[in-house]
C-alpha cells in the first residue's frame, strides 16, 4: 500500500510536517504542500514541541512521547490530540510512501517507532526477520477478536500467535474520469489498452512493484503475485510498451486526476472514494479479471523505545468510538463489525468503500514473496529507466 | 589653435567630470608629430584621465580631443590609430608572447595574411630584444620582459601615437634606467609620437622632449625639460620638478631687495616683476655653494651641517640656518676639492641671486610646497 | 598544536560523516543482498558485474547531466556577465543576492511550484485561452530540463560571476586598444578568462545532477530515471544495499573523473593553476 490521500481536508501543522518529511525523503508528493509553506512551516514546528501541557497519569508510566510510522493522511488528526489529552503522551507521526521503505528503515534499525502500520503481505517477513513482537492481548482490552472479519485479520496471526491487529482493509482498482474517457472499462486488460489509445498520455500507474506489476500480470491472465520469470517477462513487455503512453509513474495521483492532467489511474479504495465524492464523473472500478485486496495492520517493533505507550495507543485505536472517526476520516472500510454498526449509512452503502462480494471475488491479497523478490524489483527498475 | 597637419594630438578646451568631481578642467594642448610628451604630476592631477581620453577609454564631458587632425568624440578605442602600453602591462595571460603581440594584427580588416603577421611579430620581438621568447607564457616572463612584450604588442600595429601609462613604475631602478634609454632610442628611430604618463619627474625629464606638468586637473607648465627645470612657472612646478629650498621673505618696492626673516637684506641682482610684498624665494640645492668654516661676518648665511648623504659623484648636506630653517645643498665632487664636510661642522651658504626664483606668496599655498620639494 | 586543535573538529566531522560512511559503502559494494533485503558479508564482484542492469539509468544521467549543465550555462553566463560587468556597482550586491535568495527556499518547494505552473491548470491553461489547446508540459523531458536549469542556476551564476568580477578590466581595454571589436573582445578575452568559473559551475552542476532524483521524479512523472532514482529505489524499495553501494561507488568515480577533466580544461585554457572550486 503506498500513498493514500485526503485532498479536500485542510492540512494541519502535523500533516504539513508529515508531508514535508515524506517529500524530503523523495517519496512522492502532495499539492497541499505549496499552500502550506512559509508560515505554515514555523507553525508546524512550534506545535510539535511535545509535553507542553501535562495531563492525568495513566495506570502505567507511559512517558511523554512516542512515535508512529504510518501512511499519509491515514488518521483523523483529532485522534492523536485526544490521545495526548487522555494520556499525556505526544505522538510523533512519521509517514511513508511504501511498505518497502518502512521495512528498509526497520532493517536499518533505531527507528524510534513504538507503533507502525504494515500491510498484510509484509507481516510474515517482519516476523521472519524478528523485527516485531507478539502482541500481549491482555494489554489490548478494546480489541475484540470475535467482531473481526477473519478474512481481513488472518495474516496478523502466525502459528496461532497474534503479531498485528487490523486497522482497515481496502482494494486496488482504477479511477477513470468518465467525462474524458467514453469507452467503458471493466478490467485491467481494458485499462492497459485504453492507456495506449483513448487515454494516451493521460494514464498513471503506481511507482510500486506490487500493484503495477501485479495489475499488468492480471491483465495478461496471469497471477497477481507471480514471480515466475516467464510471467514477469510478459508483464515487462507490456509495461515497457505502455510506458511511452503514460502520463506518469507515480503513486501520488490525486493532484493530477483533480487537475485533469491525468484521466485514468491505478487507485486505492480510499482515494477512489475521495475523488468520486468531489468529482462524481471520476469512477472507481475493480478489475473483473483481478487485482489486489489488502488489509493494513498495527504492529509494535521489537526495538520500540516506548512499548507501554505503543500498547496504550493501539488499545485506544481499537476503541470502536475512536475507530469510527478514523474510518470516517480516511475513507477505507473497517474489519470490525462493532465499528460497522456505528458508521453512518452513506459510508456503509458506498459501493466504492464496501463493494459487492461478487466484485471482491477475483481479487487477491498480496503475497509476502513479492516484497523480497529481486526479479520484481529489477523489473520495476527496467520499466522506470526504459 | 594648432594646425591639423603638424599636430598629432590636440586637446580643445577639454573638461572631464565624474559626477561632482572634475578630473580635467578646460585643458587645451597641442602635441606636434614625432614629439615625446610626458604628462607629469602627482596622483589625481588628471594626467591619466588625459591619456585615457586619447586612448578612447574616457569621453570628454566637454571639448574635443583630436588625433592627427580628426575629432575623436564618440570614436571607440578600437577605431583609434593609437596604442597603449598599460600600467602593469595588461598582457593576456591565456596567450603566449607571440599570440599577445599578434593580437592587434589579427584584429585588422582587411585581414593580414598569417605569414605577414608572423613576420611582423618576429620583427617586433627582435626590436625589443625578445627574439627567442615567442612561445613563452606570460607568467614565465620577468617584469622587464613583460614590459618589452607590452611595448612590442603596441608598436607592432604601427600606431600614429603610442601611449605609455606609467610604463616603468613596476621595474627596479637599474632596469628602469635601461628602459628609459631604450624607450628614447625607439621613439627616435620610429618617429612616432609618444605620450608618457608618469609621476616620476626624473623619468619625465630624462626621456621626454616636451614636459607637461599638471596639477588639480589643469596644466601648470608645458615646455622643454630644461625650461621646466630652470624656469619653473610657479612654486608648484619648482617643487614638483627637482628639489628646491624655500625662504619666506618680503620684496621691497624696488623689486630687487628682499627683506629676509633674520632682518638682513638680499639683493636679487635684477628687478623682478612680481610686485612687492610677501614672497617665496626658491633656490635649487645645486645652486648653493657650501664653504666650510663659519666666520660670522663672511658672505652668505652661517649654519651647521646636520646630515650628510653620500651619493658617490655628489654629496647632499642638510644645513640648519638660524632664523631661515633647513637647507638642502648638493655638492658636486668633481668640481669641489672633493673634501667632505662632517655633520656638526659650521659652514657658510651662498648663491648667485640670479639663480634664485621669486614667487608671490599666494603660490606658496600649495600643500606640496615643503622645503625640500618632491622626492621621487 | 593550536592548528591541530582548530582542525580537530573539522577532521573528526569529515571522518565520521564522510570517510566512514564511504568506507562502509565500499565494503557493502563487495557484499551480497540478504534474502530479505539489506546486506550480508561476502567478497564478490557480482554487484559491479551487474552494473549493466542500470545501464539505462547511467546513460540517462550521463546524457541529461551535461545537457542540463550546458543549458544552465547558456542562461547563467549572460546573467553573470550582466551582474559582474554591466550592472551599476551600487546595485550589484542587491542583484547578486536576488540570485541567491531563491536558494533559501527548499528546492522541493520550488520544484513543486513548477509542477503547478506546468500542470493543466497552469501555463497550458493560459495557452488554451489564447487558442493553443492540449499543450502538455508537465512530465516531459523538457520539463525536467527546465527544472534543472531553474534549480541549479545560482550554482552556475555565482562561480562565473566571481571569475568575471575578478577579471582585470584593463585586459578588456587592452583588447579594445589593439583594435578588437567588443564582440571579439568578448569571445577572445572575456570568455576564455572566465573559463575557470565556467568549469567550476559546470563541474558543480554536473556533479550534483549526477545525484539528482527529485526533479526527474516530480517534473518527469517518474518516467525519467536517473542514477539518483535508481539509488533511492535500491536502498528504500528493493533494499539491495550491496548493488546500491556498487552504483554509488561507481558514481563517485565518475564524479572524480568529471572534476579532474573540468579542472584540466580550465587550467589549460586560462593559463593558470589558480582554478578554485568556489
Amino acid at each position: 500500500m503506498a500513498n493514500r490521500h485526503k485532498e479536500n481536508l485542510p492540512i494541519t501543522a502535523q500533516g504539513f510536517m508529515d508531508e514535508f518529511m515524506r517529500l524530503k525523503r523523495g517519496s512522492v508528493t502532495r499539492r497541499h504542500f505549496l499552500t502550506a509553506t512559509g508560515l505554515g512551516l514555523a507553525t508546524a514546528v512550534m506545535s510539535r514541541v511535545p509535553g507542553a501541557i501535562s495531563t492525568p497519569a495513566y495506570a502505567e508510566d507511559l512517558g511523554s512521547q512516542m512515535s508512529i510510522a504510518t501512511w499519509p493522511n491515514y488518521h483523523d488528526p483529532a485522534t492523536f490530540e485526544n490521545f495526548k489529552a487522555a494520556t499525556g503522551v505526544a505522538v510523533e507521526v512519521n509517514v511513508f510512501g511504501s511498505n518497502e521503505e518502512m521495512l528498509a528503515k526497520l532493517q536499518a534499525g533505531a527507528t524510534g517507532w513504538s507503533l507502525f502500520v504494515p500491510t498484510n503481505y509484509t507481516i510474515a517477513t517482519y516476523h521472519k526477520l524478528g523485527l516485531i513482537d507478539e502482541l500481549d492481548l491482555a494489554k489490548l482490552p478494546n480489541f475484540s477478536a470475535a467482531s473481526e472479519n477473519p478474512r481481513f485479520t488472518k495474516e496478523g496471526q502466525i502459528d496461532g500467535k497474534t503479531y498485528a491487529l487490523p486497522k482497515n482493509w481496502g482494494t486496488t482498482g482504477f479511477a477513470v474520469n468518465t467525462s474524458k474517457i467514453k469507452a467503458p472499462l471493466t478490467s485491467w486488460k481494458d485499462f492497459f489498452e485504453i492507456a495506449q489509445g483513448e487515454a494516451d498520455g493521460r494514464a498513471m500507474v503506481h511507482d510500486y512493484q506490487l500493484t503495477t506489476i501485479g495489475s499488468a500480470l492480471v491483465s495478461l491472465g496471469l497471477d497477481f503475485n507471480s514471480i515466475k520469470p516467464e510471467d514477469l517477462a510478459k508483464a515487462e513487455e507490456l509495461l515497457i510498451k505502455v510506458k511511452p503512453h503514460l502520463f506518469a509513474i507515480n503513486s501520488d495521483y490525486q493532484p493530477a486526476m483533480r487537475a485533469t492532467d491525468a484521466w485514468m489511474t491505478m487507485c486505492w479504495t480510499n482515494d477512489g472514494a475521495q475523488l468520486n465524492r468531489d468529482i462524481p464523473e471520476i469512477h472507481y472500478i475493480l478489475g473483473k479479471d483481478g487485482g489486489e485486496i489488502w488489509t493494513d495492520y498495527y504492529a509494535i517493533p521489537k526495538d520500540a523505545p516506548n512499548k507501554a505507550a505503543g500498547y496504550a495507543l493501539l488499545n485506544y485505536l481499537m476503541d470502536p468510538k475512536v475507530a469510527v472517526k478514523e474510518h470516517t476520516a480516511n475513507g477505507a472500510p473497517t474489519t470490525d463489525s462493532r465499528v460497522l454498526e456505528l458508521l453512518p449509512k452513506e459510508i456503509v452503502s458506498n459501493k466504492i468503500v464496501y463493494p459487492d462480494e461478487a466484485a471482491l471475488t477475483p481479487l487477491e491479497f498480496g503475497a509476502a514473496v513479492t516484497l523480497t523478490d529481486p526479479g520484481r524489483a529489477e523489473l520495476m527498475a527496467r520499466f522506470k529507466s526504459a | 589653435m594648432g594646425s591639423a597637419a603638424r599636430d598629432d594630438i590636440e586637446f580643445r578646451s577639454v573638461t572631464k567630470a565624474y559626477g561632482a568631481v572634475t578630473a580635467v578642467r578646460n585643458i587645451s594642448l597641442n602635441v606636434p608629430k614625432g614629439a615625446f610628451l610626458a604628462l607629469l604630476g602627482p596622483s589625481g592631477c588628471g594626467k591619466t584621465t588625459c591619456l585615457r581620453m586619447i586612448g578612447g577609454f574616457e569621453q570628454p564631458t566637454s571639448g574635443e580631443v583630436l588625433i592627427a587632425g580628426s575629432g575623436m568624440n564618440g570614436v571607440p578605442p578600437y577605431r583609434r590609430p593609437v596604442n597603449m602600453v598599460f600600467q602593469h602591462y595588461a598582457l593576456f595571460p591565456h596567450f603566449n608572447v607571440e599570440q599577445n603581440v599578434a593580437y592587434g594584427l589579427r584584429q585588422m580588416r582587411p585581414r593580414i595574411p598569417a605569414q605577414e603577421i608572423k613576420r611582423r611579430v618576429g620583427e617586433a620581438l627582435e626590436m625589443v630584444r625578445l627574439g627567442g621568447f615567442a612561445n613563452r607564457r606570460i607568467h614565465e616572463m620577468s617584469g622587464g620582459q613583460q614590459q618589452r612584450v607590452a611595448l612590442a604588442r603596441a608598436l607592432v600595429n604601427r600606431p600614429s601615437v603610442l601611449l605609455l601609462d606609467e610604463p616603468l613604475a613596476a621595474l627596479d631602478k637599474k632596469l628602469r634606467s635601461a628602459m628609459q634609454i631604450e624607450l628614447q632610442t625607439l621613439q627616435r628611430e620610429l618617429g612616432i609620437t609618444f605620450v608618457l604618463v608618469t609621476h616620476d619627474q626624473e623619468e619625465a625629464l630624462s626621456m621626454a622632449d616636451l614636459v607637461c606638468v599638471m596639477s588639480g586637473g589643469a596644466i601648470k607648465q608645458l615646455g622643454a625639460p630644461q625650461d621646466v627645470y630652470d624656469r619653473p612657472a610657479d612654486l608648484f612646478v619648482a617643487d614638483f620638478v627637482g628639489k628646491t629650498n624655500h625662504i619666506q621673505a618680503t620684496l621691497e618696492a624696488d623689486g630687487r631687495t628682499l627683506r629676509l626673516p633674520d632682518g638682513s637684506a638680499l639683493d636679487v641682482g635684477a628687478e623682478r616683476n612680481i610686485g612687492a610684498g610677501e614672497t617665496t624665494l626658491a633656490i635649487r640645492p645645486e645652486a648653493i655653494r657650501l664653504t666650510p668654516g663659519g666666520e660670522p661676518r663672511g658672505e652668505g648665511f652661517a649654519g651647521t651641517v646636520t646630515h650628510r648623504i653620500f651619493l658617490g659623484s655628489s654629496v647632499e648636506y642638510s644645513v640648519s640656518v638660524p632664523a631661515l630653517g633647513d637647507f638642502l645643498v648638493t655638492a658636486d665632487r668633481s668640481t669641489d676639492e672633493g673634501q667632505l664636510v662632517e655633520p656638526g661642522q659650521s659652514v657658510r651658504l651662498g648663491f648667485d641671486p640670479a639663480a634664485a626664483h621669486l614667487f608671490p606668496a599666494s603660490h606658496a599655498a600649495q600643500p606640496e610646497g615643503n622645503t625640500h620639494g618632491q622626492q621621487t | 598544536m593550536v592548528t591541530a586543535m582548530l582542525l580537530g573538529p573539522a577532521a573528526a566531522w569529515l571522518v565520521v560523516f564522510l570517510v566512514l560512511p564511504f568506507i562502509a559503502i565500499i565494503v557493502f559494494s563487495f557484499g551480497e543482498r540478504a534474502p530479505e533485503g539489506g546486506y550480508q558479508p561476502a567478497f564478490t564482484l557480482a554487484q559491479f558485474a551487474n552494473l549493466g542492469a542500470r545501464a539505462a539509468a547511467f546513460a540517462n544521467t550521463l546524457t541529461l547531466a551535461p545537457i542540463g549543465a550546458l543549458a544552465c550555462l547558456l542562461v547563467a553566463y549572460p546573467v553573470a556577465y550582466y551582474l559582474a560587468v554591466k550592472a551599476d556597482p551600487r546595485h550589484r550586491m542587491l542583484l547578486v543576492s536576488l540570485v541567491v535568495v531563491p536558494f533559501w527556499t527548499s528546492m522541493l518547494v520550488r520544484t513543486y511550484a513548477w509542477m503547478y505552473l506546468l500542470g493543466g491548470r497552469g501555463i497550458p491553461h493560459l495557452l488554451d485561452l489564447v487558442g493553443f489547446s492540449d499543450v502538455r508540459l508537465l512530465n516531459t523531458p523538457g520539463a525536467v530540463l527546465l527544472g534543472i536549469v531553474y534549480g541549479y542556476l545560482p550554482l552556475m551564476i555565482l562561480p562565473i560571476y566571481v571569475s568575471l568580477e575578478k577579471l582585470d578590466r584593463r585586459l578588456l581595454e587592452a583588447s579594445a586598444d589593439l583594435g578588437a571589436h567588443p564582440f571579439s573582445t568578448f569571445f577572445g578575452i572575456t570568455v576564455p578568462l572566465s573559463l575557470p568559473g565556467v568549469m567550476t559551475g559546470i563541474a558543480l552542476v554536473t556533479i550534483l545532477l549526477l545525484g539528482e532524483y527529485l526533479i526527474p521524479q516530480l517534473l518527469g512523472g517518474g518516467k525519467v530515471f536517473f542514477i539518483g532514482n535508481a539509488l533511492v529505489d535500491l536502498f528504500l524499495q528493493s533494499r539491495n544495499w550491496p548493488f546500491g553501494s556498487a552504483i554509488a561507488v561507481t558514481l563517485v568515480a565518475v564524479v572524480v573523473m568529471v572534476l579532474l577533466i573540468a579542472m584540466r580544461i580550465a587550467w589549460r585554457v586560462a593559463g593558470t593553476r589558480q582554478v578554485d572550486l568556489m
